[in-house]
């Protein structure tokens, strides 16, 4: 498109940082359903973390929701950090035993996008 | 504002952004997949899926042999 | 194989530029709603390429300029035959006219913004207070940009989406084309502090606003 440089309203910061998005962007174009079996087992692998992700996300948020509002005591602060913490440890070694990459586990949940 | 790579990177920026509207990302699965787990497309996507309509994975075999002859 | 480009309203002639393949654009109405697509015969296990996507945009880029308003279709599906893309079109009639009419007289901005630091990466935190801590302070940050930058924006649209990114946030808005220089201005005077990268696109095609799961 020739006109893609028009599209550009603003830019500001340090480019580099979506630097990583960028590299990846040769490889958002094979973006195809095929019949490899351990693609499917990867598209699996990649929704189901992507869900677990997402519950994890909101499950924390809520957490700190309640420890800003000083409604959980500093034990229970603690439990539910050090459990968080395993969960969040957990879910990277997941990702990478998977191929997957953060990025890949993002949902795009439309209205309800303003929870996170 | 004195960065050199600023230009091309600004342009493949603006193309990353172009590629997120243009193609469904998110979850990739095959066929199959996709219609098993049709609920969950319609919670994150929404009506996104209306303008959808994903052959089946033995349908693309089919066309795939079907190609080959 | 069908592949749609969109779903067009008050468009006179189609525009002289082919689609997909090399092949012509083709147009047909269906209840009450105009469809643009072409005919591919591309097995859709073919992989998409970055051709395919930049043609396809263009495409829509055209339709969009030359129509009343305009649903982008993504590239990635296409219809069996006339048949499928006939039922799926009747199916969802009711809603795609709703989304015809949200989107009229509007074009999208694109916002996306990441802080400094990885915002989700958690070094060893010694205690799980100190893991929330670190989350807390993440969350706040987050907030903060999003308050900052997306906020005063969002107030100049008809609609938006979000959505969290590893380390910041995206944003999609639906803005009405009498209202785009306020918009504009509004997004090159957007504090940024503390320090974040931001890239504001667009207009473009209502890309993120064809369907109903919006705010």
């Amino acid at each position: 498109m020739s006109e893609l440089a028009d599209k550009l309203v603003d830019v500001e910061g340090d480019l580099h940082r979506i630097a990583g998005e960028l590299e990846h962007l040769p490889e958002a174009f094979p973006r195809r359903v095929n019949a490899d079996p351990e693609k499917v087992e990867k598209g699996l692998a990649q929704l189901v973390l992507t869900l677990v992700e997402l519950l994890r996300q909101l499950m924390e948020r809520q957490a700190l929701r309640r420890m800003e509002t000083g409604t959980l005591t500093d034990e229970q602060i603690e439990r539910l950090g050090e459990t968080f913490m395993k969960l969040d440890r957990r879910m990277r070694e997941l990702t990478e035993h998977f191929e997957l990459e953060e990025g890949d586990l993002n949902l795009n949940l439309g209205p309800l996008g303003d929870l996170l | 504002m004195s960065d050199s790579g600023r230009p091309v990177l600004a342009h493949e920026v603006t193309l990353l952004e172009l590629v997120d509207r243009v193609l469904n990302k998110g979850v990739v699965l095959t066929g199959d997949i996709t219609l098993s787990v049709a609920d969950v497309d319609l919670v994150y996507v929404g009506l996104r899926v209306l303008l959808a309509s994903v052959a089946t994975l033995e349908e693309q075999r089919q066309l795939a042999a079907g190609e080959a002859l | 194989m069908i592949h749609l480009y969109g779903i067009v309203d008050g468009l006179d002639e189609l525009p002289p530029v082919r689609g997909l393949d090399g092949a012509p654009l083709e147009r047909r109405s269906l209840e009450g709603l105009e469809l643009v697509f072409s005919r591919t015969s591309t097995p859709p296990s073919a992989e998409v390429s970055r051709e395919a996507v930049l043609q396809h945009a263009q495409v829509v880029e055209e339709l969009a300029g030359r129509s009343g308003a305009i649903l982008p279709a993504q590239l990635g599906h296409a219809f069996r035959d006339d048949g499928e893309l006939a039922t799926a079109v009747r199916e969802q009639a009711a809603q795609l006219a709703r989304c015809l009419e949200r989107v009229r007289g509007c074009v999208e901005f694109g916002l996306r913004a990441t802080v400094a630091e990885a915002g989700d990466a958690v070094p060893e935190a010694e205690t799980g207070a100190d893991y929330l801590r670190v989350r807390l302070e993440q969350a706040r940050r987050l907030d903060g940009l999003v308050a900052r930058l997306h906020e005063p924006l969002a107030r100049l649209a008809r609609a938006t989406t979000r959505q969290r990114r590893p380390d910041g946030f995206s944003a999609a808005y639906l803005v009405a084309r009498e209202d785009v220089a306020q918009f504009r201005e509004a997004a090159t005077g957007l504090d940024r502090a503390p320090e974040a990268t931001v890239v504001c696109t667009g207009p473009w095609p209502p890309y993120s606003f064809a369907s109903e799961a919006q705010s």
